[in-house]
Parts: structure tokens; C-alpha cells; sequence
């Protein structure tokens, strides 16, 4: 079976984008695929690479990194959420003028058409909500 | 074609969600047949003459005024959430179909895949 | 002389005015004429109304019925708008800059 991850929470302030990683992991030990990870609202705060988390918590950027390698599952955070919020690939630093590029490696920054593909394409759409 | 229901269930201005969940309505709605559900606290964003902009908010409560030119035309919310916060289903920002809780279970069951913002 | 960022866009919407506008517009060898100003009007509405840059399906559909059926095709705005036209008219127009998204 085809799933579509949607993750919509705060890295820090809620429990969805570890949850989310979880399920990822169950979905592919499972058997089934990953269409693609979208994540929207303050989920795209994940994708910042500048996070330095101290060495005994869980370092839940990289481990969607590895879990993306691994796997070779797309993880798109959405370009609306990510200009709000600071997380910028090249071009968008570019065009909005800002000193660095902030994206952490395997994420990519692509429009809300993603999501809606995924939501469409897959079997299962599954959020882990704000 | 999946048709996709979306369920803002999220006060209008407390968060950037609603204002997202909006856009990607419509968005959604260049691709398929899309419908709006309106569920618990969500209602509150068909509340009238609210003025995002004196908390530093957008008013994006706007853009439902032009749902219908988006080809969004299936809008509900429940009753019993409109009965929770005293509102007036006559007078809302929209015109929405209000649904009782077994109506609510339908709409949500006759979707083919769902996207919830809150 | 007004404030742009790298890309053309008003820094400050506020400053946005029609001789502005031609300024703007020069930016992509466009000349405003009357076709482009209805257009740039219906757009700068539509914002006002539901603080949102249409959709070019229904930004197409909006011209055709306000302006007439021949004027609404995505050729009639490509034409007057080059290139990107939600990008071009939303600079001229002094709208909010899109986001690459769509």
C-alpha cells in the first residue's frame, strides 16, 4: 500500500514529527511504501539544518535524514510555510535577499501541488496534526 | 478522480493553520473535486466581520468569498458546533450547509481522502 | 525613485501607483496600454476582495466575464504579460511577491 505522510506539528512543541518518523519506519518494516512526506505549518521547522539539540536528546532532523536516504523517500517541505519561517534553499535566499541557505540535506522546498499529488496518488493520507 | 474533504477544525487567527489550510484548498481545487468541512473550534472562522489585521493578522477569512469562483461549492459545518459558540447559521461569513452529527459521519465517510488543518 | 528588491518588486506596496506601475512594467519591455490596464484593475480588486492573487484558471474566467469572452484566455494574457504571467502582473499590479509554487 501507498502512503502519503503529512506533517503539520511543531518539532519542538509537539509530538507529531517524531510520531510521524515512527509510522514512516512501520510503513516500510510493514512492507508498504512512502509516496512522499510533506510537511506544512510549523512542521517545515524540522528541516532546519542550523538546529544543534544537545547530544543525549533525540536528533530528529537527522534521523528524517537517514531515514530519507535509506529509503530514498521524498521529504518536501512546503515553500510558503518555509519562507515564513526562516528555512531557505539557495534560490529562495536569493530571491528574498537573506544571508544563508538554511535547508538540512535530503529535504527539498517545493509548492503545495506536492501535497495535493501525494493526497491524490496514494492509498493512505496520513497527518500527524499541529 | 480522488476527491478530497477538508476539515479546518482550528479558530481562525490563533495560528497560521487555518490561513495555510486555506491555501491548500485551493490549491486542491485545481486538481480535483474538493469539499470544506468545518468541525469544532473551526467554525469560529465563519464568524463575520472579524479583523485579522488589528492583531497583525491577515484578513484571509476573505478568500472564502471567492471558494465559488474556485469551483468549491460543497461547504458544511455541524450544527451542534454552531449551538457551542451561539452562532446564527444565517448569519455567517458563508453560506454553509449545517449538518447533523450523523450528516457530519457521512460527508466525512463519502470523501475519498481527507486533510485536516487545525 | 522607489525601492526594489532583486527581482523588480516593490520593497513597499504602499508605494505602488499607475506612473509606478509604467515604471514597473518597463522593467519587462512592456508599455501599458488599456489591455493591460483593465487587467491590472480586475487583479488589484480581486486582491481588496479576498486579499488573494487568482489562480490563472480563475483569473482567466474573471477577465472573460468582466472583459468580454475573447480576452479571456491564458494567450490573451501570456501575450500582454510575458513569461510568467502571475509573476509579471503581480509586480506591475503591486501585489504581494508569489511564492514559487505554482
Amino acid at each position: 500500500m501507498k502512503f502519503a505522510i503529512v506533517v503539520q506539528g511543531n518539532p519542538y512543541a509537539s509530538q507529531s514529527c517524531h510520531s510521524a518518523l515512527s509510522f514512516a519506519q512501520a510503513v516500510i518494516e510493514g512492507g508498504h511504501e512512502v509516496l512522499r512526506v510533506f510537511f506544512y505549518h510549523d512542521g517545515v521547522l524540522i528541516a532546519n539544518r542550523l538546529t544543534a539539540p544537545p547530544q543525549d536528546e533525540q536528533d530528529i532532523c537527522a534521523d528524517w535524514q537517514s531515514f530519507a536516504a535509506k529509503h530514498d523517500v521524498e521529504l518536501i517541505a512546503c515553500i510558503a510555510s518555509c519562507l515564513r519561517r526562516g528555512v531557505l534553499d539557495e534560490t529562495e535566499a536569493e530571491r528574498y535577499e537573506k544571508e544563508a541557505s538554511t535547508i538540512a540535506p535530503e529535504f527539498v522546498i517545493s509548492g503545495l501541488g506536492q501535497l495535493i499529488d501525494a493526497t491524490m496518488n496514494a492509498d493512505r493520507v496520513v497527518t500527524f496534526g499541529a | 478522480m480522488s476527491s478530497i474533504l477538508f476539515i479546518f477544525s482550528g479558530a481562525p487567527h490563533t495560528s497560521l493553520n487555518a490561513q495555510e489550510g486555506l491555501d491548500a484548498l485551493l490549491m486542491g481545487s485545481a486538481f480535483t473535486e474538493c469539499r470544506l468541512l468545518f468541525l469544532g473550534d473551526g467554525v469560529l472562522q465563519l464568524v463575520p466581520d472579524q479583523s485579522g489585521e488589528a492583531i497583525g493578522r491577515r484578513n484571509f477569512p476573505l478568500g472564502y468569498g471567492a471558494l465559488n469562483d474556485y469551483g468549491v461549492s460543497k461547504i458544511a459545518c455541524r450544527t451542534s458546533d454552531l449551538d457551542a459558540y451561539n452562532l446564527d447559521p444565517g448569519k455567517l461569513l458563508l453560506d454553509v450547509e449545517a449538518l447533523d452529527d450523523s450528516a457530519c459521519r457521512i460527508w466525512i465517510e463519502d470523501a475519498d481522502k481527507v486533510l485536516n488543518f487545525r | 525613485m522607489v525601492e526594489k528588491d532583486s527581482e523588480g518588486f516593490l520593497r513597499d506596496l504602499n508605494d505602488w501607483s499607475e506612473e509606478i506601475a509604467q515604471e514597473l512594467a518597463a522593467q519587462d519591455g512592456i508599455k501599458l496600454s488599456s489591455d493591460h490596464w483593465e487587467i491590472i484593475h480586475l487583479v488589484r480588486d480581486y486582491y481588496t476582495h479576498y486579499r488573494l492573487f487568482p489562480q490563472n484558471r480563475v483569473l482567466v474566467k474573471r477577465i472573460g466575464d468582466a472583459l468580454g469572452k475573447e480576452k479571456g484566455t491564458s494567450i490573451h494574457l501570456m501575450t500582454l504579460f510575458t513569461g510568467k504571467p502571475a509573476k509579471v502582473l503581480a509586480r506591475i499590479s503591486g501585489l504581494p511577491k508569489p511564492p514559487n509554487c505554482d
